[in-house]
């Protein structure tokens, strides 16, 4: 197969022929790199505008409980009879809003778009080790979307568990009315999903460590790549585990199976299961569902090295730092999952263990932040789009995960589970700051994508907006928490201590809505740009990664002629004694000879003598200058 | 240029496929993984597990399982030398292989004759169908496997003909040793 792709590159860039390329076989079923890529990415964007719509639905409950807005029930039929959304459908909302928005858009649209997209670019390679598996895993992802919107035109409404659908409620079809066809329905699109997870994951890491270009070692990839593959290790992982405990949910649905259920008394009707446990579904749900955080995570974070390093236009602070923790929060994630089950009953010895493996990723994690501060530090910034919402991420990061550490301790978690303190936390630690990550990767690729630039005033407008009414949103949601308000909670005028939020409530809904208006500008400058942005010149950043050696026009097979070799690391930013500011990768050594240092050449004496030699010849300016 | 291309292809088709099929091999084995620690945790907190004496159908399905390996490993050394001889132990490979899914099923047979449903209080007893169930679908996929590399023996060029034998050898003795692992789990952790 990649045989084939190989000669049509050459025939296409020497005959300019497209004999081959069908309107389907170049934009639906295709299996270039960079065409899946944006596959992901503009399917990815319009799963997040219907996440976010679904956030502000029940917002506007939140808001104002008592009051109607007809608008609601011209749109939702019987699901906001009199214009207030009833309280099984706002479960749904909340259900569906976290699935989408952690699967669908945090994992598939971001892994999904930049892994494509920038693994075989960056690392030099033609394509991905399998463009077939490529298409397939983003045609499975397609199709779990459809299906998870499917269960929106069902009589009974779709899932509402909860994204983490514990049984029983998900395990009883008759338990709510979203347990019924609807959670069904979640259930096949998630086992989708997974499988297009995997092939995307095995594909990114076969084709990172088999098919880099000359040159290219390991240490010698950009911080993205490492992030890529970290993360799709981590699926490979994990995902499967998921994939057995959604087995076992469905044959206690479907089957009368008793792995989840036990002792279970229906109205008057007492349930034959037996045996089961719904913590054993906890368990393996959040072996999965932890990892999940930091596959979200991580791209993000890896994008930012990248785009921070760029435009602060010096060399990223500490790279190996950077990747050995990325590696220990990679561990770390595997061992950290009960701290999602604190309150079931854990034995205390337990939850201590887990409370010091969470806390231990602090360290990683704060290795990350202190290395991008260190990045920005003296820089020469350039304050593009893409870096704003880079140092957004840093932002977020750092205020979500001072929470993080809140929540990690078990004896806190037990105050806090279930409120809004966890809301207010992960949606600042990953939600608006892996939303941020992949918006600097949109702004910062989107030249190599569609070959043309975004328009940067918009993109300002879209940064300030959506950081500001980010913190509005979230930040007050910590007091809520702090003073026990729970999560998932239909109604707030119910509780005589939940009452005094109302007010807030409204100010958090008001600054959502605002963050969701700021989106218009981004969606805008996004789709104008396909078509009427100013055209990309092949290097718009100056920067030196591999991706913008390729023509700016897209071929399949990347490089017309041979795939470039790689001399040197990606990150040689303002280097003494260089003209530029920036080496690309592929310039070799014997080019830079005023700017090269000893450790450059690895060890390698006879390039040392050959440098020693040039600089004796050659002594530095400042020596010079007294001569005149 | 277009002249280096012919060997530039040579590493750039087959090897990353094969360590598709390793990473495949791995997340399949983190999902047995998962149900395994299901059972472990499960029969942990009540104290028994599925408490059934095994069919003894399962021990000659190990041995029909372990003798399909064996032939394979003979396929793949008769490649060089023979396709008549490569595609006689293929054959015999796949046929051992629905031998042993039918064995797995007359199993079932005999567990639900004794009264140990799949649908059934014990989650234990349930979980040795969900293993040799998903097992099975494994066969499956490795039948598939060896059908394209017997179908494949002979007509391909010498290094795809390699190429499939290995893709089918890693998956099926992976397999093989899966079921092993599982039999032998269910064994120690009545």
């Amino acid at each position: 197969m990649s045989t084939i792709a190989i000669h049509d590159t050459h025939h296409d860039h020497h005959d300019h022929g497209h004999h081959k390329e069908t309107f389907l076989t170049k934009y639906i079923f295709s299996q270039d790199h960079k065409m899946i890529a944006k596959q992901f990415l503009i399917t990815g964007i319009i799963m997040a505008v219907i996440a976010m719509g679904l956030s502000i639905l029940f917002r506007i409950q939140l808001a104002w409980p008592d009051k109607s807005f007809p608008f609601l029930e011209t749109f939702l039929g019987k699901w906001a009879e009199g214009g207030r959304i009833k309280p099984d459908f706002y479960l749904a909302l909340v259900t569906i809003h976290g699935t989408i928005m952690v699967f669908f858009v945090l994992t598939a649209g971001l892994s999904g778009t930049f892994s494509n997209l920038l693994i075989p670019l960056q690392v030099g390679a033609r394509d991905m080790a399998s463009p077939f598996l490529n298409m397939l895993s983003y045609w499975f992802f397609f199709m779990a979307c459809v299906i998870m919107m499917g269960s929106f035109f069902v009589q009974t409404g779709p899932a509402s568990a909860g994204w983490t659908v514990y049984p029983p409620l998900s395990a009883l079809p008759k338990a709510v009315t979203g347990s019924g066809f609807g959670m069904t329905l979640w259930l096949i699109s998630m086992v989708l999903f997974v499988a297009s997870s995997l092939m995307g994951g095995i594909n990114y890491v076969s084709t990172i460590l088999n098919m880099r270009t000359k040159g290219m070692d390991l240490w010698k990839m950009p911080l993205p790549i490492w992030a890529f593959f970290l993360t799709a290790i981590l699926g490979i992982l994990s995902f499967p585990v998921l994939v057995a405990g959604v087995v076992l949910l469905v044959f206690d649905r479907s089957f009368g199976t008793s792995f989840y259920l036990s002792d279970i008394v229906f109205g008057t009707q007492i349930l034959p299961n037996e045996g089961g446990s719904p913590i054993l579904w906890q368990h393996l749900f959040w072996f999965l569902g932890h990892p999940e955080v930091y596959i979200v995570i991580m791209p993000a974070l890896g994008i930012s090295s990248e785009v921070i390093s760029v435009n602060a236009r010096k060399p990223i602070f500490g790279y190996h730092a950077m990747v050995y923790s990325l590696i220990g929060i990679t561990v770390l994630s595997f061992i950290v999952w009960g701290h999602h089950m604190f309150v079931t009953g854990m034995n205390p010895l337990l939850g201590g263990v887990f409370m010091i493996t969470t806390l231990i990723i602090a360290v990683p994690s704060a290795v990350k932040t202190f290395n991008y501060l260190a990045t920005l530090w003296r820089g020469n910034i350039r304050f593009t789009p893409a870096m704003l919402f880079a140092i957004g991420l840093v932002s977020f990061f750092i205020s979500g995960g001072l929470t993080g550490i809140f929540l990690g301790n078990a004896s806190l978690d037990i105050n806090l589970h279930d409120t809004y303190f966890v809301v207010a936390h992960f949606h600042l630690v990953m939600g608006s700051a892996a939303i941020f990550g992949m918006l600097a990767g949109v702004y910062h690729w989107y030249p190599k994508m569609f070959g043309r630039m975004m328009n940067a005033k918009l993109g300002y407008l879209h940064f300030w907006l959506t950081f500001i009414s980010a913190y509005l949103v979230f930040f007050p949601l910590h007091f809520l928490g702090l003073d026990g308000v729970p999560r998932r909670y239909y109604v707030f005028t119910e509780f005589e201590f939940m009452r005094k939020w109302l007010t807030v409530n409204t100010f958090v809904t008001w600054a959502a809505i605002l963050g969701a208006l700021a989106q218009v500008a981004f969606l805008w400058n996004f789709f104008y740009s396909i078509f009427k942005g100013k055209r990309a010149p092949q290097n718009p950043w100056e920067a030196n990664t591999l991706e913008w050696t390729t023509p700016v026009e897209h071929l399949h097979g990347n490089w017309p002629g041979e795939i470039p070799t790689v001399y040197r690391w990606p990150y040689d930013y303002s280097k003494p004694g260089h003209d530029e500011d920036f080496i690309p990768q592929t310039i070799p050594f014997s080019q830079t000879m005023s700017s090269n240092l000893p450790h450059d050449f690895e060890g390698n004496e006879e390039a040392e003598r050959i440098q020693r030699e040039w600089d004796a010849q050659n002594p530095p300016a400042e020596q010079r200058t007294p001569q005149h | 240029m277009v002249t280096t291309l012919p060997k530039q292809t040579g590493n750039y088709d087959m090897k990353p496929k094969k360590f598709i099929v390793w990473l495949f091999v791995v997340s399949s084995t983190i999902m047995f993984g998962g149900w395994t620690s299901y059972y472990l945790v499960f029969s942990g907190s009540k104290g028994k597990g599925h408490g059934l004496v095994l069919p003894d159908v399962f021990i000659y399905s190990t041995l029909v399982l372990v003798a399909s390996s064996i032939c394979l490993f003979l396929a793949s050394r008769a490649q060089r030398k023979s396709t008549a001889l490569q595609k006689r132990y293929l054959g015999l490979t796949f046929i051992l292989g629905i031998v042993f899914a039918y064995m797995q099923f007359s199993a079932w047979s005999q567990m639900s004759l004794g009264g140990a449903y799949f649908i059934n209080n014990n989650a234990g007893i349930s979980m040795i169908y969900v293993f040799t169930f998903f097992h099975c679908l494994h066969i499956i996929a490795g039948l598939c496997l060896i059908a394209s590399a017997f179908f494949g023996a002979g007509k391909v060029t010498a290094e795809r003909n390699a190429y499939r034998m290995e893709i089918a050898s890693i998956f099926w003795h992976f397999i093989d040793i899966l079921w092993i692992y599982l039999y032998v789990f269910l064994l120690l952790n009545r």
